[in-house]
């Protein structure tokens, strides 16, 4: 008898909460990034790409795009662990396009390293931050139809039975332009909460930030509403689920944020936007439980526990931290 | 079954070398390159040579920008590309292995960070403290390489995992040591050849000679461990495994064979150029040690990879995808009840599953040349015998009425014209066409499976005899269905042949 290898390692919740967990530090790199090149490009700020503020954003995406990536990897691990068939299946269906993500995120590394690097901060800036907005615009418009498609197992298997190159982009717009304008208009919004953060002693940049923050959270709450308007046939077990709670939660503490943000109380305003942060991942992930039950309940696979390399890992995941915190000491310590 | 088939025009197997070559190098670089590194500048510090650190300065960007950005993109792309070519291969290394893949991530976390503030920190950070970074970057690089090592090796050499199911059976497999330390010499030896190219621009003069034998004493140390290691490592992959690649003669053993005469080279240039005449270590010298290097690599990546055939996960999946416990299921009831990713198309379907992930009709490993001017009959009985076939194929998986379907499928496909109007061929030369066609993909003569003794000593009519019995020599053995044409022109040749042997 050959070993069989669909089990879960460890009971579901422990993987859930990793994928929560990292997954949310994913999207909040994401979001500086992202919302920050927005911003910058949009945003009205004064002698734009010789602002101080500017720059230091500047300086600081290629490394939001390394945390980026690196955050990325392990919520894209434990989603394959749980949820495999749905998740390669839906990749294949649009294979080209899913792997020219990987093409199209190194041109856009490129592109701010580029920007990083440039000497004089001028109209060339723009053409970079341009090239990675572009990019990073295609990144998440494949990523949000591919993981939406992965929720459609019927549909998926129809589009495979049509054509089997990978060249099809999920067709069923509706399920999830909202979901992604929803994403977009949340990057932003993260985005403009950085700029206030980190412009809080140059009021004009504090106040570009603010305005961003603000019209930020009205269109993504608009979006948001919209896209669980749109949920149909899952609107009823969602409303029956704690998602909707989260729901009451993620509303109260994003605006509660935004009010402490513009009484410049940035540690409550900063706990209270991770916290409805953690609580919108939490929703999304109940919600792709709900849509892929009939299919696919994680809570039945067999849980085949191999705790040694469970714990094992634990340790060398403190050890990152820690390892991390002790290297981000000494370089901004006091050298000797 | 589970999962669709992604039909491409490409083959799997350039992508995937495409992808995979550039990602190895890079990562191996960036690990032995960390060490280069720290070594080094331990070294600039000490003595104090204020030119050298300005030359690690430089050297650390290039490092971040390729070996951060590109390495660990292209990493991510190696996991997305496996995930769309073999799908059911990814899930089976990610169910039994996640922790560590999750730890693997935890070191990838570390070596980022590490990477970005030892490339900021030259001039912010003590030396005291820049040094540590750099440790830090290498240790964990060195780590990463540590548990993803046990996750390709156990592809190979699954050892007592197939029997226990076991994560450290599997973790800790035949392979595992000796890869880990080849695959360490490759990073130095990578890393002093990497350094040599830099140094190979500079001016001839006094820090170049320093700097020449510095760098060559790192590719030279480098080399001196791969190699035993890799007679080590050949030793201890499993014996039935590397036996059966060595009898069809085909890239493995070819691919280990340049790949010594490519260390040879790497080596007289290292020590002619590296350690005599070091001044003389020009861009050229430089450039054909970097080819040297990087040749060997991808050879040794590539025995790697073809050593393993017919399987992904050795005795337990087939290159396919097909599960090895599935076999005589599908055998028995049919391959495609159990396809779950249909078309209208069941015997394009058939053909996906069975043969696609490794053949193209017309480009990589194609399968119409091979059967151009054939019939279906011929077709079918290849299928139906693969696993005899030169070049360790996974058997047919799949009902005997489906291979037929396939046969079909196939041969709409192909040129229909005799073989002898295809390849304008008549007489001896038509004879040898269809031996390299009709039995050539199982018998070479003086080769693999060789049958000279048995059709070489005979007379014109026990040959014809053999022909026409074809069929009953072995269940993976086709009959012969040419017709009298091709029958003629094949007994001429095999006849020639043993006038010659007889001569
Ligand atoms: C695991 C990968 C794999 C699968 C699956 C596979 N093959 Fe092959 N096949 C090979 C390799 C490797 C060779 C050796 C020839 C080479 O390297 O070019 C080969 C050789 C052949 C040859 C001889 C080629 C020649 O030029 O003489 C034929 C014919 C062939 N395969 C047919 C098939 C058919 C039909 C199927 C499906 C039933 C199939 N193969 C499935 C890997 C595979
Ligand atoms: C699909 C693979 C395949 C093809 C094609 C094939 N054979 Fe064979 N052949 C085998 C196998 C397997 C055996 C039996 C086991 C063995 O001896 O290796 C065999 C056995 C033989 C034997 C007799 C056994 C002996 O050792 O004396 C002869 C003779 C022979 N083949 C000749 C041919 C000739 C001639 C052709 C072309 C018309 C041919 N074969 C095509 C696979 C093949």
């Amino acid at each position: 008898m050959l070993p069989d290898s669909n089990f879960l390692s460890v009971p579901l919740w422990i993987i859930d909460t990793l994928s929560i967990v990292t997954l949310s530090l994913h999207l909040i790199s994401m979001n500086f990034m992202f919302g920050g090149i927005i911003i910058l490009l949009f945003g009205k700020f004064e002698d734009k790409w010789n602002n101080p503020i500017v720059e230091k954003f500047i300086k600081l995406f290629p490394n939001a795009m390394a945390m980026t990536v690196s955050f990325g990897v392990a919520p894209l691990l434990f989603v394959q662990l749980v949820y495999p068939q749905q998740i390669y299946s839906s990749a294949i269906v649009s294979g080209w396009y899913w792997l020219l993500v990987v093409a199209v995120v190194i041109i856009a590394y490129y592109a701010l390293y580029a920007s990083a690097f440039s000497k004089k901060t001028d109209s060339r800036q723009k053409i970079y931050l341009s090239i990675a907005f572009v990019c990073l615009l295609y990144v998440s418009y494949i990523y949000t139809s591919v993981f939406a498609l992965a929720e459609k197992p019927d549909l998926y298997k129809l589009l495979y039975a049509q054509n089997q190159g990978g060249t099809i982009i999920n067709p069923d717009l509706n399920s999830y332009l909202f979901r992604w304008l929803h994403m977009l208009t949340g990057a932003v919004t993260v985005g403009g909460f950085f700029v206030a953060l980190f412009g809080r002693k140059n009021e004009p940049a504090f106040a570009v930030g603010k305005q961003f923050y603000l019209w930020g959270m009205v269109a993504s709450i608009a979006t948001g509403l919209v896209y669980m308007m749109g949920l149909g046939e899952l609107m009823k077990p969602f409303m029956k689920s704690p998602a909707i709670w989260l729901v009451l939660v993620s509303l109260v503490l994003s605006l509660g944020s935004l009010y402490f943000l513009f009484k410049k109380k940035f540690t409550v305003s900063s706990i209270m936007l991770a916290v409805s942060f953690v609580s919108m991942v939490t929703i999304r992930h109940i919600v792709r439980k709900l849509a892929l039950i009939d299919f696919h309940d994680p809570s039945t696979m067999a849980v085949n526990p191999q705790w040694s390399p469970f714990v094992i890992f634990l340790i060398f995941f403190v050890l990152a931290i820690a390892t991390i915190w002790y290297m981000l000491k000494l370089f901004f310590g006091k050298q000797k | 079954m589970s999962y669709p088939f992604w039909d491409i025009e490409i083959g799997y197997g350039i992508i995937m070398a495409f992808i995979a070559v550039i990602h190895v190098f890079i990562a191996h670089f960036a690990i032995g390159g960390g060490l280069y590194l720290v070594v080094a500048e331990t070294i600039a510090r000490k003595k104090n040579y204020l030119l050298k650190l300005q030359f690690l300065e430089k050297l650390s960007k290039f490092f971040v920008l390729v070996s951060v950005v590109f390495g660990a993109l292209t990493g991510v792309g190696i996991w997305f590309i496996i995930g769309l070519l073999n799908p059911a291969a990814t899930e089976i290394l990610i169910h039994n292995f996640v922790w560590a893949w999750a730890a693997e991530w935890a070191f990838f976390t570390i070596e980022i960070c590490a990477a970005l503030l030892y490339f900021y920190g030259w001039k912010k950070l003590s030396p005291k403290n820049h040094l540590i970074i750099g440790w830090i970057y290498f240790i964990s690089a060195w780590m990463s390489l540590f548990i993803i090592n046990g996750i390709i090796t156990f592809m190979l050499s699954p050892g007592d995992w197939i029997t226990t199911g076991n994560f450290w059976d599997g973790f800790f497999n035949p392979t595992f040591w000796s890869s880990l330390w080849l695959r360490t010499g490759i990073c130095i030896m990578l890393a002093g050849v990497y350094a040599l190219f830099v140094a190979s621009r500079l001016k001839a003069d006094e820090f170049k000679k320093r700097l020449i034998r510095f760098n060559s004493l790192w590719a030279i140390v480098g080399l001196a461990i791969m190699m035993p290691t890799l007679v080590w490592y050949i030793s201890t992959i499993p014996k039935e495994i590397y036996d059966a690649a060595l009898e069809s003669k085909l890239t493995p053993v070819v691919a280990m064979n340049a790949s010594y005469i490519n260390a040879m080279l790497l080596g007289v240039v290292i020590i002619v150029f590296g350690f005599l005449i070091p001044k003389r270590y020009n861009i050229v010298v430089g450039t054909l040690a970097m080819i040297f290097a990087l040749s060997w690599f991808g050879e040794y990546e590539w025995m790697r990879e073809s050593v393993r055939k017919p399987y992904v996960i050795t005795n337990y999946m087939y290159a396919n995808g097909i599960d090895v416990a599935k076999a005589e299921t599908y055998q028995e009831e049919g391959l495609h009840e159990y396809i779950q990713f249909k078309t209208s198309d069941k015997p394009a379907d058939l053909f996906r599953r069975a043969c696609r992930s490794c053949h193209t009709m017309d480009g990589y490993k194609p399968l119409k040349q091979a059967f151009d001017g054939t019939d279906e009959a011929f077709i079918a009985g290849i299928i139906m015998g693969t696993q005899a076939i030169r070049g360790n194929m996974p058997p047919f998986v799949g009902a005997e009425d489906e291979a037929q379907m396939i046969a079909s499928h196939i041969y709409t496909q192909i040129d229909k014209r005799h073989l002898s109007e295809i390849y304008n061929l008549e007489g001896t030369a038509l004879g040898k066409k269809v031996y390299d066609v009709r039995c050539g993909k199982c018998h070479v003569f003086n080769g693999f499976n060789d049958k000279s003794e048995s059709l070489l000593e005979i007379t014109e009519e026990d040959i014809g005899d053999i022909l026409d019995m074809a069929g009953e020599f072995a269940e993976e053995m086709p009959e012969f269905t040419g017709d009298a044409q091709e029958r003629k022109a094949l007994i001429d040749y095999i006849m020639s042949l043993n006038k010659k042997e007889t001569e």
